[in-house]
């Protein structure tokens, strides 16, 4: 074979727009590449700069264009690579390069591994804060609206407690209420008979607060004890917590899929949904938060700062609940939140 | 060897290939979670190019693969579009409530257009032996067929599926082109009720059993000595059951509706397509390519989707009226997936 004549690679040539494909060899002249067919025809031609050459994934076969919209297409990857490499553009493909089978693959995957927990602990909580400080006003009334309404149709039902007895309860909730940084006006406190869930409160995001009958019972006359756990309540709303527990698991699955490409429809499933569900319960932290937080109001509204931890206490002897925090559940044992709140109030004296 | 000179027989069904491997595919992978993450995100663009392109490229079909053609800057381009304008309209709202409404009635407008968008991006930037696919699909179809379709699926617990399932596969097949090719699908309406069949009585069969346990539970309640903890902690646990028998009832659904729509697929009114998954055994893939993904902390995950991938495209099968050869060189590129406005795309790779 002449020096001025020598075959590239051996494949396929399809005309501009037509899927009829000719046999043909890639072969490289001095004045430039061209396709020629077994026949000896040239089909295409043009210089080297004017083609584009498809840069290398696996095994699959390389694309080579020709400016007139022919294209050249070989499975012979290795001559393809040498060729390119010989012409001078050796830093083409190098993604190809680390993406096979070599032990620095390895070192790859331990590196994604520890990147991926960094993002977990530091890059996440971040992007939750940054959320919620960009988050409009509406979006906590949008996301309570319906769910109040919701639960009464489904487990609560009409509250059998008195008329002034509410109203008892009432202006003390009041009285917390108006030494958060909101005022007594952002929240609202609603009477429920709790049905299933039993003696409970709980939050919605935008300030209503609901008190079922059964815990007013569990009381027992003890008013400040109530107000301690509508304190804590307060807290969940203040500290924005059940839309940090919402923006953590929608910006959990956002990450996992816009970082690990397709998921599956399997893991996909598990990460919005399973998401919208753990979106539902209060961390560990978010819990202990609000505590303190109730301590703190309790305080300034001149009650009990202990009486949260009364509420604990009366928990624990009625349902015999002695039981440490498990690294299953969100929440923190009984008797070791009560300590906590104990130590809190006591720090709060000393200060 | 080209098709035009080997004589298959003719109107025999000929499976697809799928030549991709594992460990090929898991040097992709992570290369692409490490510079996705190292360009904070910017790279996954990129990524999915070169994943795509390696699963296109290594599924067979006669012979011949198909061929991603879309550049990371396109779906990047895209990307920021879309990220751009849900800042905005964010923004907006922030500045005064009238506009959150506003943000929701926009969003509920655009979602069938990027689905269009989507489907003619992903159909126009995808080659099969040097010729382009198209998608002549309209914005109102994609209303009917996706919103339309996926809201009366949702209100009828799933009975209604099977039209939902028939809309959307209508739209987007019927609508599609290879060349200046027509396909054809018409997944009758009485096969896909017959499919419904198995995943109902996996749906009632879980309610059945996670009603048991809930009486169980009530029952235990009203005794007395159940905190409530407790049955908050079972209601987690009854919710998550019921999503694990709906999602096994429509990975079952989904294996037979594919097997019901690519069988009566027809491509330029005589060549004609079959699939024949098994639902057991895609159902086992499924799951247990969900098990392996997570216990391994997702770098099993290529294994997995090599594993699936390769299931779907070797039980599916073509059979061409005629000679390949001719039938093929007969096709050719219809004006509009190529041109200016092709090249200048932008990127919306959502839907399918």
């Amino acid at each position: 074979m002449a020096s001025d004549r020598e075959v590239i690679a051996s494949g396929e040539w399809y005309p501009p727009g037509s899927s009829g494909r000719v046999i043909a060899t890639l072969v490289f002249r001095a004045d430039g590449i061209s396709a020629v067919s077994a026949d000896g025809n040239q089909l295409s031609k043009g210089a080297l700069s004017s083609l584009s050459i498809s840069a290398r994934v696996g095994d699959i076969p390389r694309r080579i264009n020709f400016s007139d919209g022919s294209l050249f297409e070989t499975t012979d990857n290795a001559a393809i690579d040498t060729f390119v490499k010989k012409n001078g553009r050796r830093h083409a493909d190098w993604v190809h390069r680390l993406e096979q089978f070599h032990p620095r693959i390895f070192a790859f995957a331990a590196i994604v591994v520890l990147l991926a927990i960094g993002i977990y602990r530091y890059a996440l909580p971040l992007l939750v804060e940054i959320a919620v400080l960009v988050t409009p006003p509406v979006v906590p009334q949008m996301m309570s609206s319906g769910t109040l309404s919701t639960l009464d149709t489904t487990v609560l039902s009409k509250s059998e407690v008195p008329e002034e007895r509410q109203t008892e309860i009432t202006a003390r909730f009041a009285r917390i209420a108006g030494e958060t940084k909101e005022g007594a006006a952002a929240y609202s406190l609603n009477f429920r008979d709790g049905g299933a869930i039993g003696p409970n409160a709980f939050a919605l995001p935008d300030g209503n607060i609901v008190i079922t009958d059964q815990l007013i019972q569990l009381a027992d006359g003890d008013d400040e004890m109530i107000s301690g756990v509508l304190a804590h309540e307060i807290g969940h709303v203040e500290y924005k917590h059940s839309l940090r527990q919402l923006y953590r698991a929608a910006g959990m699955a956002a990450l996992v899929i816009l970082i690990a490409g397709d998921v599956g429809s399997g893991v996909e499933d598990i990460l919005t949904q399973g998401g919208g569900l753990l979106a539902l319960s209060y961390s560990r932290s978010a819990e202990r938060q609000a505590d303190q937080r109730s301590v703190e109001l309790m305080r300034a509204g001149g009650m009990d700062p202990l009486a949260i931890a009364r509420f604990f206490e009366k928990l624990e002897d009625k349902f015999e609940d002695h039981s440490g925090t498990s690294m299953l559940s969100t929440h923190p044992g009984t008797p070791e939140r009560r300590q906590a709140i104990l130590d809190y109030a006591r720090s709060l004296e000393v200060r | 060897m080209d098709f035009g000179t080997a004589k298959p027989a003719v109107n025999s069904f000929e499976r697809a290939k799928f030549t991709g491997s594992a460990s090929e595919y898991f040097g992709i992978w992570i290369v692409n979670i490490l510079l996705t993450v190292v360009t904070f995100g910017i790279y996954s663009a990129w990524a999915k190019v070169r994943r795509n392109r390696y699963f296109y490229g290594n599924t067979v079909v006669l012979g011949s693969r198909f061929e991603y053609h879309a550049t990371g800057k396109q779906i990047f381009i895209g990307r920021l579009i879309v990220f751009g304008v849900v800042i905005v309209l964010n923004v907006l709202a922030s500045l005064h409530p009238l506009f959150g409404f506003v943000t929701l009635v926009l969003a509920l407008i655009a979602m069938p257009w990027l689905v269009m968008r989507g489907i003619r991006f992903n159909a126009r930037v995808t080659s099969y032996r040097n010729v382009r696919f198209d998608f002549v699909g309209t914005v109102g179809g994609a209303f009917v067929a996706v919103m339309v379709g996926g809201f009366l699926a949702a209100i009828s617990f799933g009975l209604l599926a099977p039209f939902a399932s028939r809309w959307l596969n209508r739209y987007v097949f019927n609508n599609l082109r290879y060349g200046d090719r027509k396909f054809l699908v018409d997944p009758r309406i009485g096969l896909l009720y017959l499919a419904l069949i198995i995943p109902a009585i996996i749906t009632i069969i879980g309610i059945a059993i996670l009603g048991v346990l809930i009486a169980g539970a009530i029952a235990t309640q009203s005794s007395g000595d159940l905190p409530g903890a407790v049955l908050i902690g079972s209601i987690y646990s009854v919710t998550f059951g019921v999503l694990i028998a709906y999602a096994l009832a429509g990975i079952v659904y989904r294996a037979a509706v594919h097997n019901i729509v690519w069988s009566s697929m027809v491509i330029d009114g005589r060549h004609r397509l079959r699939s024949d998954l098994s639902r057991g055994r895609y159902a086992w893939i499924t799951l247990s390519n969900l098990l392996v993904t997570i216990c391994t902390f997702g770098l099993m995950r290529p294994w997995a989707a090599v594993r699936l991938t390769r299931y779907i495209v070797e039980h599916t099968a073509i059979a061409v009226d005629g000679d390949i050869g001719d039938v093929v060189t007969a096709v050719q590129q219809s004006g509009g997936a190529i041109g200016a406005e092709y090249m200048s795309m932008e990127g919306f790779d959502f839907g399918f």
